[in-house]
């Protein structure tokens, strides 16, 4: 008997094909937007295929939502946990499925009894009168899976479930789901760190932009040859550009910040960035980057270390004081941080440098010259726009990103932290944003790059720093021939 | 003298009490109710006209109840099938039922704002032959009508309900983590919608008091922000039966001393702010020193 699940053209994902035998883990791994999500909502029913089928056990099937998938033996363990907080651990175990007494009573004998059973069953023990609340992260996570159990999955989906255990509790975790594998349960396990996949799985299928790259078991799998398929050629070759760097002008020293869940998101990070060189920043998405831009703009507190713009030390300073210093910051989230898209098109261009003298008086705006202002420099940047004064959401996505960086290169600051500068642009977008960088840089203009498209890293860079797990695993220089280790790097190998 | 005090305590509490225990729920299962002064006043009336109309009692609660528990429905559904702002319903009901009931005296019976009718049925006493001639003990227990000893016996019935039974479990499931509790096939706006009825009928119930237990006549002010004081008793009980109990309680003190005070030179309209006073002044008083013994602990 196997477990056959196909999905045929499912647009969302893009003809996503793939089947999990029953009494195997079977990992799904790709980078980030490789659809993994897509596909994992599909299997759940909380998203359904334009085209193409989910067959279990070779029956078509449609899930109508979670309770659904459930109800055909498909569980998932997310990523943020679903478990309620108040109630203790047994309470949760039982939510919805409670053994009973009379008078609407829940039998806490029976529900003890089911719960010694699945530690048993689990080589597990849990404090069952802990408050969710109270119990360690990996507990939670245990819980979760047994849930799935008691309520009777075969097929248990786990969403980056090492994301948030430390590694001892990743190898109980391994050892776990062989465990529910070998008693016959199907795991289907996402991930993008290729040391854990090819320790649990038993077959891989890798998903790249929505596709699948290939299927195979793990046995005739390696690391190089996944992130390989994971991230694909890298086809751009960099140009080796003659030409000396100045000063620095940002300089952090043993960086130490938290993410937002209070994990390490940086440790012990060093980086120099000079007058007159991009530095770009590649990584998998969730290594740091964004604490890494958090910390240089100063959008959140560092924990330890010091950050230096020129000779200042700003590791104390807010964004407004850093920015005051020559900082400028592209952000990556443009409708939510970069733009004001309900503002009109000139208030964007201006807000930031309103306060500069030529711009106001006495707490005044002077409208007359902010107007020429802004229609001379988005006339150079070529914004195309109806008028200055609609809101800038009437703009498209790549000239809105033209507005930003507009503004953000306006009155040379000393560095720019570009973070995904051409997300969601066009490609004649991309050419021009990534010109407006390439001249800032040969201006004397310092650059920060932190891009997930490892093309454009390639493309601009002059030194690229290759972050995993908030540490620096290494550094390519502009037309040094390690430019293929960066694959590697970014998945935690050290350079060869 | 003090006897008479208890004794006016615990009958003042009671409407609090009910309506809180109501709003407790509501708040459990994820709604905090502020529209429970409108259910409150709604109750009053129907009760009132019922126990008049009926001269049964249990009929005149049990339309009050009924009209609360409708008004719940009605404001949950606005919240959750219509995703309304709660604190915005809740101020549109407190606001629309007081206009609604002031335009029903009118028309259909030509008072503004108060309504006198005949031979109501008030609720019975229950003298408890032995203790009622106790001191304190007497006055504590006795004397008491039905619906008094309902609320307070409903206190460890909402702590033994929300502990022990499946309905509680789930009510606390949908209200504390409403995405997991749909994610394992429960249906938390179903279960919100079942405690905002609850909310409702125990504030009818706690208004039906206040017009047949209480005063035997009907005013457009009966309620006099009960319902916005039974939401300051769950919510500085943090949601737990016993101590909301004790909230309701003190409110209930202050009221009957509030009464005592009257016509003793003091204006009676300053008089009658004490307990609402108090109630500031005591739950000020009651965070502040359990903020420093968190301070002193950590």
């Amino acid at each position: 008997m196997s477990v056959t699940r196909r999905f045929g053209s499912v647009v969302a994902n893009d003809s996503i094909d793939f089947r999990a035998q029953r009494g195997t883990v079977h990992a799904i791994v790709g980078g980030n937007g490789a659809g993994k999500s897509t596909l994992m909502r599909i299997l759940q029913g909380m998203d359904r295929p334009d085209e193409g089928v989910v067959l279990v056990d070779g029956f078509p099937t449609v899930f109508f939502g979670p309770a659904d998938a459930f109800d055909r033996g498909i569980g998932m363990v997310h990523q943020e946990f679903m478990l309620v907080p108040g109630l203790s651990l047994l309470e949760n175990l039982v939510l919805a499925h409670e053994p009973m007494l009379g008078l609407d009573r829940i039998d806490r004998t029976r529900a003890l009894d089911a719960a010694h059973a699945l530690e048993a069953q689990a080589g597990v023990t849990l404090d069952w009168d802990l408050a969710v609340e109270d119990a360690p992260v990996h507990v939670r996570q245990i819980l979760e899976i047994l849930r799935l159990l008691y309520r009777g999955a075969d097929v248990l989906i786990l969403d980056e479930p090492t994301a948030v255990l430390a590694p001892a509790q990743v190898r109980e975790l391994i050892v776990l789901l062989r465990k529910l594998r070998d008693e016959g349960r199907t795991i289907l396990f996402i991930s993008h760190k290729l040391d854990e996949v090819l320790a649990v799985a038993d077959d891989i299928t890798v998903l790249r932009g929505g596709k699948v790259v290939g299927s195979l078991p793990a046995a005739q799998a390696d690391k190089a040859k996944l992130a390989e398929m994971m991230i694909g050629e890298i086809l751009a070759r960099p140009q080796a550009r003659p030409g000396a760097v100045g000063r620095p002008v940002l300089n952090l020293v043993s960086v130490t910040a938290s993410d937002s869940r209070g994990r390490a998101g940086l440790s012990g990070f060093d980086l120099t960035v000079h007058a007159g060189e991009i530095v770009g920043i590649a990584g998998v998405a969730g290594n740091g980057q964004d604490e890494l831009v958090a910390a240089v703009t100063g959008l959140s507190r560092t924990d330890c270390g010091s950050i230096r713009l020129g000779d200042v030390d700003v590791t104390r300073l807010s964004l407004r004081e850093r920015r005051a210093l020559g900082l400028a910051f592209l952000s990556p989230d443009r409708a939510g941080e970069g733009l004001c898209l309900q503002a009109t098109i000139a208030e964007n261009t201006i807000s930031g440098h309103h306060r500069r003298d030529e711009f106001s008086a006495g707490g005044t705006l002077k409208r007359g010259v902010i107007a020429r202002h802004v229609e001379a420099l988005l006339d150079r940047y070529a914004v195309k726009r109806g008028s200055s004064t609609l809101p800038a959401a009437s703009l498209s996505g790549g000239n809105q990103q033209r507005v930003a960086v507009a503004r953000e290169l306006y009155g040379n600051p000393n560095i720019l932290v570009a973070c995904q500068p051409t997300r969601g642009v066009d490609i004649r977008g991309i050419a021009f944003i990534h010109q407006c960088l390439l001249d800032y840089r040969d201006r004397g203009g310092a650059v920060l790059l932190v891009s997930e498209e490892l093309d454009e890293l390639v493309t601009l860079s002059d030194r690229i720093i290759v972050i995993y797990d908030g540490r620096v695993t290494g550094e390519v220089r502009r037309g040094s021939a390690e430019i293929d280790e960066i694959g590697r790097m970014m998945l935690g190998q050290a350079a060869a | 003298m003090i006897d008479n005090i208890i004794h006016a305590a615990i009958v003042m509490t009671t409407p609090v009490l009910l309506a809180a225990l109501g709003g407790l729920v509501n708040r459990v299962g994820g709604l905090v109710n502020i529209g429970l002064d409108s259910m409150m006043l709604a109750g009053a009336l129907i009760g009132l006209m019922l126990a008049s109309q009926t001269g049964s009692w249990p009929s005149a609660l049990a339309g009050a109840a009924l009209v609360g528990g409708l008004l719940g429905l009605l404001m949950s559904l606005c919240v959750t099938r219509l995703q309304a702002d709660e604190i915005i319903v809740g101020l549109g009901f407190n606001i629309a039922v007081a206009g609604l009931v002031r335009f029903f005296l009118k028309s259909a019976y030509g008072s503004s704002g108060t309504l006198s009718l005949p031979d109501v049925a008030r609720l019975p006493k229950i003298d408890i032959p032995g203790i009622a001639d106790v001191p304190l003990l007497g006055a504590i227990v006795s004397g008491h009508d039905p619906l008094t000893w309902a609320a307070w016996i409903l206190v460890p019935v909402t702590a033994w309900f929300l502990k022990e039974t499946r309905a509680g479990l789930r009510l606390r499931a949908a209200g504390a983590a409403p995405q997991a509790a749909r994610a394992l096939g429960l249906s938390p706006l179903n279960i919100r919608d079942a405690s905002t009825v609850f909310a409702g009928a125990m504030s009818g119930l706690a208004g039906a008091f206040l017009s047949i237990g209480v005063v035997g006549i009907f005013n457009e002010g009966i309620t006099a922000g009960r319902g916005f004081i039974a939401l300051a008793a769950f919510y500085f009980g943090r949601n737990r039966p016993w101590l909301t109990a004790a909230c309701a309680l003190l409110f209930g003190f202050f009221d009957a001393f509030q009464i005592r005070l009257q016509g003793r030179g003091v204006p009676a309209e300053l008089v009658q702010t004490l307990p609402y006073a108090m109630v500031i002044v005591v739950l000020t008083a009651m965070a502040l020193s359990a903020r420093r013994r968190k301070l002193r602990g950590a």
